[in-house]
């Protein structure tokens, strides 16, 4: 394993020493740029009351280039596909370099309480989402129950 | 198709995350595109219960299938998209699964790798879908000793658990590793166990224990039972059985890195490196490739297309080293400069760039810049000696197998001439052991040659292999200053960009930048800042 850069390092200690309410980021034991993620889904949003578990990579040239991230607990979420990939600019096209893991996860947590169905990536929930917006919440709380919750 | 350009088709791949790709190979990789929606071609609309009969089909025809894939370029096989789909719901998805426990068989190379990889590509499962092939296995201390009669079955299962236990939430997986279901495991790791069905389940510990609360208590149970049984395990670490010698390796890995037991030395501490001078480089390495405490046996079992390359540098004159294979299953062996770049998490490695080139024994295939040319031999065995001849002088590449030789290959030299180190990519639950000329050689060619062994030095404390959570605890304990850049940490802050004055960079981060990383506004100078 290359020697860890400085910045993974700095991120690692401030996520540890001030953990970002609702969201919790462990490095793995064996790789410190891979982390297991934890994120609540947000008061007054469909995903309410569930736990859902992401992943989180940094690639070889972070922070040039952006985290990658998915998640790995089923979601109804117009900008969330079957394989857990996420539609979110900052991920893409619109990273910067001055953000952060703590950064993209809140970024990840405003995408629950906003679903943006105009920027799809699971174009059948999308679909639903715009034209009958209460059907595809009931799905979303129903989703939410049935896979992010323990009981 | 849609309006989000996250669904164009170079893109499919990009928020993939490592552990779950499936990037076992470039070519295989390639293979696997999004099922739906992004491949609608493709799309068939499945009954709810699928015929069990037509499942264990389109496993086989995938297996069989997969080995022939040698292009990027080539479609991925139907039979794979077909179970992908079938596999979008709960029924199908325990029927995916019930036919790989069922018709996979113990001898296929390429067996464990396929399970995990279709698994790995299947849309998520539910919590619900999960559980219930969890139940379905009903698995205990009994079912691992009545299993005794039926090996490929249980380790089949012992690859399924090990991918449900990379692929399901925390608080989920410790219900996963219940009571039973840790006998089940433990009670393989015995003598009486086929020892196919020892290394899985040693696997699955090992992904069971990603989540600190279920390696907690894996390690109780560990202590509790007097002697360990991982500790019996790690005696078969130099087996001429090539299965028991897998056990051993990853048991010694386990116990060096993840159950970690009080009353054992670490492996690092007790290894003899006197004759070593050259050995795998444990700084020029992909993430989750395993390297022994002697620096010169390495194995993958991440899904990723992991590489490695030797600490030794050959520049001129005539080389050669060995590998014992291990595994018969697909390893790209060779030889790279420093330009050859690991792309574990993209499947790329070793042949599959212009800076390297590289034998795969499996599919019989030289690969070069991700192309292949087809060998006229037999598919390597475990046992089997890969010999890498290397000569600078003519210049030629010349790999052999038991000694016999395959046609010297040149394609690599247009790009390098100097500069070229032994290097290897393995797929997923791969191994094989170097020989650098610290041992005699099986088959050393007939032309004079130098070995890395004789020519390379190491200082003592290069040659440390250690476990990585020490290697991080020791990183993580660095003192970070708070006048950094605030990109790398790495340098001091000396500029501020104009005209947007935003500063906190030093100027090798800045030199990167396009624009600026606080206000994303164009910047046309970049200036020292006076403090």
């Amino acid at each position: 394993m290359a020697a860890l850069p400085r910045r993974i390092i700095k991120e690692t200690q401030r996520l540890m020493q001030e953990p970002v309410p609702g969201i919790s980021a462990v490095p793995d034991d064996s790789n410190a740029r891979y982390f297991h993620v934890i994120v609540t889904g947000p008061e007054d949003s469909p995903f309410e009351g569930g736990l859902f578990k992401l992943e989180l990579f940094l690639p070889e040239d972070y922070p040039m280039s952006a985290p990658k991230v998915r998640f790995i607990t089923k979601i109804y979420h117009p900008n969330i596909d079957r394989l857990g990939r996420i539609c979110l600019d900052i991920l893409k096209d619109k990273w910067s370099p001055a953000l952060q893991i703590r950064t993209v996860l809140l970024s990840i947590q405003a995408l629950l309480s906003a679903p943006n169905p105009d920027d799809p990536l699971a174009n059948d929930v999308a679909e639903l989402w715009k034209v009958n917006e209460s059907e595809a919440i009931r799905n979303a709380k129903e989703w939410t129950r049935r896979y992010a919750m323990d009981n | 198709m849609g309006v989000c350009w996250c669904k164009q088709k170079h893109e499919e791949h990009d928020t993939y995350v490592p552990q779950q790709h499936h990037s076992n190979n470039h070519n295989i990789n390639a293979t696997i595109q999004p099922v739906s929606p992004v491949a609608p071609q493709y799309y068939i609309r499945v009954a709810k219960a699928p015929d069990p009969h037509l499942v264990d089909k389109l496993v086989l025809e995938t297996l069989g299938v997969i080995a022939t894939l040698v292009d990027n370029e080539q479609e991925p096989p139907a039979s794979m998209l077909l179970l992908h789909n079938i596999a979008d719901n709960e029924e199908g998805f325990i029927q995916v699964v019930n036919s790989m426990i069922k018709v996979v068989p113990l001898s296929d190379p390429l067996g464990p790798s396929i399970i995990t990889l279709l698994l790995d590509d299947c849309p998520l499962p539910s919590k619900e879908s999960v559980f219930k092939v969890v139940d379905m296995l009903n698995l205990s201390k009994e079912s691992a000793i009545l299993g005794r009669q039926n090996p490929s079955r249980e380790r089949n299962i012992c690859v399924v658990l090990g991918c449900i236990a990379e692929t399901l939430a925390g608080p989920r997986n410790l219900k996963i590793l219940s009571d039973p279901m840790l006998d089940y495991l433990l009670t393989n790791l015995g003598p009486e166990t086929d020892p196919n069905v020892v290394l899985f389940s040693l696997i699955a510990l090992e992904k069971f224990a990603q989540s600190s609360q279920n390696k907690s208590t894996i390690l109780k149970r560990l202590h509790q039972l007097d002697p360990c049984p991982i500790n019996a395990l790690e005696k078969w670490r130099y087996e001429t059985h090539y299965i028991k010698r897998q056990v051993g390796f990853c048991a010694q890995w386990v116990l060096d890195n993840l159950f970690v037991m009080n009353n054992r030395k670490y492996s690092y501490l007790t290894v003899n490196m006197e004759k070593i001078n050259a050995m795998l480089n444990t700084s020029d390495v992909s993430e989750y490739l395993k390297i022994s405490p002697d620096g010169l046996e390495a194995r993958c079992d991440a899904y990723s297309f992991e590489s490695v390359r030797c600490t030794a540098q050959a520049d001129s004159g005539v080389w050669y080293y060995e590998v014992c294979i291990i595994t018969p299953g697909v390893m790209q062996i060779g030889w790279a400069t420093k330009h050859s770049n690991f792309l574990n998490h993209e499947g790329y490695g070793i042949g599959d760039d212009k800076y390297s080139l590289a034998y795969d024994g499996c599919r019989k295939l030289i690969w070069y810049n991700a192309k292949s040319e087809p060998q006229d031999l037999p598919a390597w065995q475990s046992g089997d000696i890969l010999g890498c001849f290397l000569d600078l002088n003519t210049p030629q590449i010349i790999f052999s197998i038991n000694g016999m030789r395959l046609p010297p290959c040149t394609h690599v030299f247009t790009m390098a001439q100097s500069g070229f180190f032994a290097a290897a990519s393995f797929m997923s639950f791969q191994q094989c052991r170097f020989n650098f000329g610290a041992e005699p050689f099986k088959y050393p060619p007939p032309e004079n040659f130098s070995t890395f062994n004789e020519h390379g030095s190491l200082r003592a404390e290069d040659k440390v292999v250690m476990p990585r959570h020490i290697f991080l605890d020791q990183l993580r304990q660095q003192n970070i200053k708070e006048d950094s850049c605030t990109l790398c940490y790495d340098q001091k802050a000396s500029v501020r960009l104009l005209p947007c004055k935003h500063s906190g960079f030093c100027p090798s981060c800045a030199s990167q930048l396009l624009e600026c990383p606080m206000c994303r506004a164009p910047f046309e100078l970049v200036v020292e800042e006076n403090p």
